[in-house]
């Protein structure tokens, strides 16, 4: 049988104390994907910049790795270096991507394809992913921390640096944009 | 500190399903890792730790240090060490005694830092 898998703390921990870099490659193993994924988010899918930032991200973990508290989990420290590496590269690009437009034609496409359901729901993930490009930069980082990395607002507020009511107000407004942007998708009564 | 999970007010809310659908779709995507951990670990600073047998090396330079110290003012050494074994072992020691204990001392601090750089 084989012995289970080192925890994250255990992991640092040989990080830390005796600069172990099998340690921090499982680390970079273990946490690579969830990364990657929130950059890809954050980044409106722009999968170059988010691979170069999640780089940026596990080196600078690597540097700072003393200064983890381990006050919160790993991961979600991890998130916060990403967050500030995705804001760091932001500034300097400045870079707006315009999105593109909500088709109330995906949705009758959709909805009239033989698929139904299955269609709709895809094709309103597919709106979402293109309606998040509306939110500002702290509005999406809101929505990706609280639904796709699935955080409670309190640790979005400690991953995004900011009071936990200012992370309720971004996804709120955040909300309240999706929903405008993407009204045709809204049940009617 | 009371933790709040993201809440929507209307149980029916489309948009705020749609989220969690995304979001937990998302969460189940595992990005392959295809490179993208050795490229990491490649861009890594170079390690800068000292080698094994420095601090059985740097060890042996203190014990010198302080033996040289000690017979350059040959009274004190003899008085200090000659007292602080009496008061240990309850027995004075000779000269012969103190050099044999050196002896061994030294053989020691060599043995370690043999090992030291072997295991290296």
């Amino acid at each position: 049988m084989s012995p289970p898998p080192a925890s994250d703390a255990a992991l640092i921990a040989r990080v830390v104390v005796s600069d172990d870099r099998h340690a921090f490659s499982e680390l970079v193993r273990r946490h690579q994907s969830a990364v990657r994924a929130t950059l890809r988010k954050l980044t409106s899918g722009n999968l170059a910049l988010a691979d170069d930032l999640a780089q940026e991200t596990f080196l600078l973990a690597y540097r700072n790795l003393k200064s983890f508290r381990q006050e919160a989990r790993f991961s979600t420290w991890l998130y916060r270096i990403a967050y500030n590496a995705f804001l760091a590269d932001a500034r300097r690009i400045k870079e707006v991507q315009l999105p593109e437009d909500t088709d109330a034609d995906d949705l009758a496409a959709a909805e009239s394809s033989p698929a139904g359901g299955v269609a709709r729901s895809a094709a309103l993930a597919i709106d979402l992913e293109r309606a998040m490009s509306v939110l500002s930069d702290a509005e999406r980082a809101a929505i990706v921390q609280c639904y796709h990395n699935d955080l409670t607002h309190e640790e979005a507020a400690i991953v995004l640096g900011c009071p936990v009511g200012t992370v309720k107000t971004h996804v709120l407004r955040a909300k309240e944009k999706l929903r405008t942007r993407l009204g045709a998708w809204a049940p009617t009564r | 500190m009371q933790n709040t999970q993201p809440q929507h007010t209307e149980p029916d809310d489309w948009l705020e399903q749609a989220l969690r659908a995304e979001g937990a779709a998302s969460r189940s995507d595992y990005i392959a890792d295809d490179g993208f951990s050795a490229s990491v670990m490649a861009r890594l600073p170079v390690a800068l730790t000292a080698p094994a047998w420095r601090r059985p090396a740097v060890a042996l330079l203190w014990l010198g240090a302080g033996i040289a110290a000690l017979l350059a003012v040959p009274g004190l050494f003899d008085d200090t060490f000659r007292n602080a074994v009496a008061m240990i072992v309850g027995r004075r020691f000779g000269v012969a005694d103190i050099a044999v204990l050196l002896g061994l001392l030294s053989a020691a601090t060599w043995a370690s830092l043999i090992y030291a750089a072997r295991a290296e």
